[in-house]
């Protein structure tokens, strides 16, 4: 028979796994707002320390690799920085003959990602960064291959970004040839692949075929125009002539990322800071041969006069 | 033998050595969701060796720092951690003796239950759920198990582990 003091102790045990389980299950049901606040909180000062000691680790693990690749853009910059005077004043007096406003580039803050060992890392991210460096809660986070998601919540040193994986991530976003627009979500289908983004709400006569690039919109004003979202790679289904529904493959892996960049003023269109871009390699290609063609059939076909307006022929027109 | 378990000092330190390796090692390692989760190691090593209160203790305050830094779904981590922290603690007075390779077996298998629970309760879906626990987690409960049982092999004679497994 058990003593009274192995007992209570029993007893002490129970009581505190009740508390804590009682605790752990009032955090799950508390609202969003709180247990985000609670957690920036418990980053801020109790978690610090070891925040700062991850993201040094982190630094440490790619510096090398962030040394080598810092050189060769150095040198590139260096090279292209030979002409950019020239290069300079001639875009400012084209514009100027064009009637252009001055391009808008949106400022941004490279972070660190500080992964996580929980099995959720990938809808959520943790950033370096935070309100100090002049993150704000909304602004979107890019890797160089695309959209990675939104600052959910920032504190002083650190952010944590809702990732495209998360179930209530949205944005706006249409093709790169233009024809079709609707909104992005992550997938959830019983039949579809792990990781994959659909594309909702694509009038069922705009048909997008795979390998079509889709690009955020810049509607709803959070995410600017022009960063690539996915790729198509084929239809999950369509709704009785009304819509089709696209499957994507994202064009940034969020549980891979270890650099990414924060926008801390998002607007504008951010096409021109992707050069893979089709659209943007698809322009010049475009201009060229709608030259090429037009100095084809200028030089194929026999010069014709111009053909005059029939009010304003006239009988004395006629007779000369 | 008294002298023979590990002193609450020198148990602090190994934890503290964890608590160092998960956040400035692990980093450095292979892929993040397949690298051994050192805090996870240290709290089933405390866990195994101290009351079922303190380890549900210990566990809802290592669950709470995970959701403070993966907050997908606030809470999950400290109900995950929690209940497998209780149940290593009471289930290792109830069923397991002082062994080197059962050790290391009950940090993979509680890694893995940590993991079910986890994304169970952050409402994951079907597929992800199932590539995460037949893939993932089997992955890094292997390398934490692994991990575990050199730590037991370094500091056995602070844990009293018997070789003979």
């Amino acid at each position: 028979m058990a003593s009274a003091s192995e007992r209570s102790y029993t007893r002490r045990d129970t009581v505190m796994f009740l508390v804590c389980l009682g605790l752990a299950l009032l955090a799950l049901v508390s609202p969003d707002s709180w247990g985000l606040g609670i957690a920036a909180a418990l980053r801020e000062t109790v978690l610090a320390p070891v925040v700062w000691l991850q993201a040094r680790a982190e630094e440490g693990r790619t510096s090398r690799d962030r040394l080598r690749i810092i050189t060769a853009e150095r040198d590139s910059a260096a090279y292209r920085a030979q002409a950019l005077p020239s290069l300079l004043a001639e875009n400012e007096r084209l514009r100027q003959l064009l009637s252009l406003s001055r391009r808008t580039s949106s400022p941004y803050v490279a972070a660190e990602v500080l992964h996580q060992a929980q099995a959720t890392d990938g809808r959520t991210l943790l950033l370096s960064v935070g309100t100090r460096d002049g993150v704000a809660a909304f602004d979107p986070v890019l890797a160089p291959e695309g959209l990675i998601g939104v600052v959910l919540n920032a504190s002083a040193r650190t952010s944590v970004v809702m990732t495209w994986a998360h179930p209530e991530f949205r944005v706006s976003a249409f093709t790169v040839t233009g024809n079709a627009a609707g909104v992005v979500a992550p997938f959830t289908g019983a039949d579809g692949v792990d990781g994959a983004l659909e594309f909702r709400g694509v009038p069922y006569r705009d048909s997008v075929p795979a390998g079509t690039l889709v690009l955020s919109s810049g509607l709803g004003g959070v995410y600017p125009k022009g960063i690539p979202v996915g790729t198509v790679t084929g239809v999950i289904r369509e709704q009785a002539g009304w819509e089709r529904v696209y499957r994507l493959l994202p064009a940034a892996n969020p549980g891979s990322a270890a650099h990414v960049l924060v926008l801390v003023a998002p607007g504008g269109d951010m096409a021109r800071a992707y050069p893979s871009d089709s659209a943007v390699r698809a322009q010049p290609a475009d201009s060229v041969e709608r030259v090429r063609l037009a100095d084809s059939s200028a030089q194929a076909a026999p010069p014709k006069p111009r053909p005059r307006p029939a009010p304003a022929v006239g009988p004395g027109d006629s007779a000369r | 033998m008294i002298h023979a378990r590990a002193s609450r000092l020198q148990l602090a330190g190994v934890l503290l050595l964890l608590v160092v390796l998960h956040f400035y090692v692990r980093p450095r390692l292979w892929g993040p969701r397949v690298s051994p989760d050192f805090l996870f190691v240290g709290l089933m090593l405390y866990a195994m060796r101290s009351g079922p209160g303190a380890a549900a203790l210990a566990g809802f305050l290592v669950g709470l720092a995970a959701d403070a830094l993966t907050p997908a779904r606030f809470g999950a981590g400290a109900l995950a951690h929690t209940v497998v922290a209780y149940l290593a603690s009471w289930g290792r007075a109830v069923f397991f003796a002082d062994n080197l390779l059962v050790n290391a077996a009950f940090v993979a298998v509680g890694l893995w239950i940590r993991d079910l629970l986890v994304l169970a309760v952050s409402g994951t879906g079907d597929r992800p759920l199932l590539a995460e626990l037949a893939v993932y987690s089997p992955l890094q409960a292997l390398t934490s198990a692994l991990f575990a049982l050199l730590v037991l092999v370094v500091f056995r004679e602070w844990f009293s582990i018997r070789l003979d497994a």
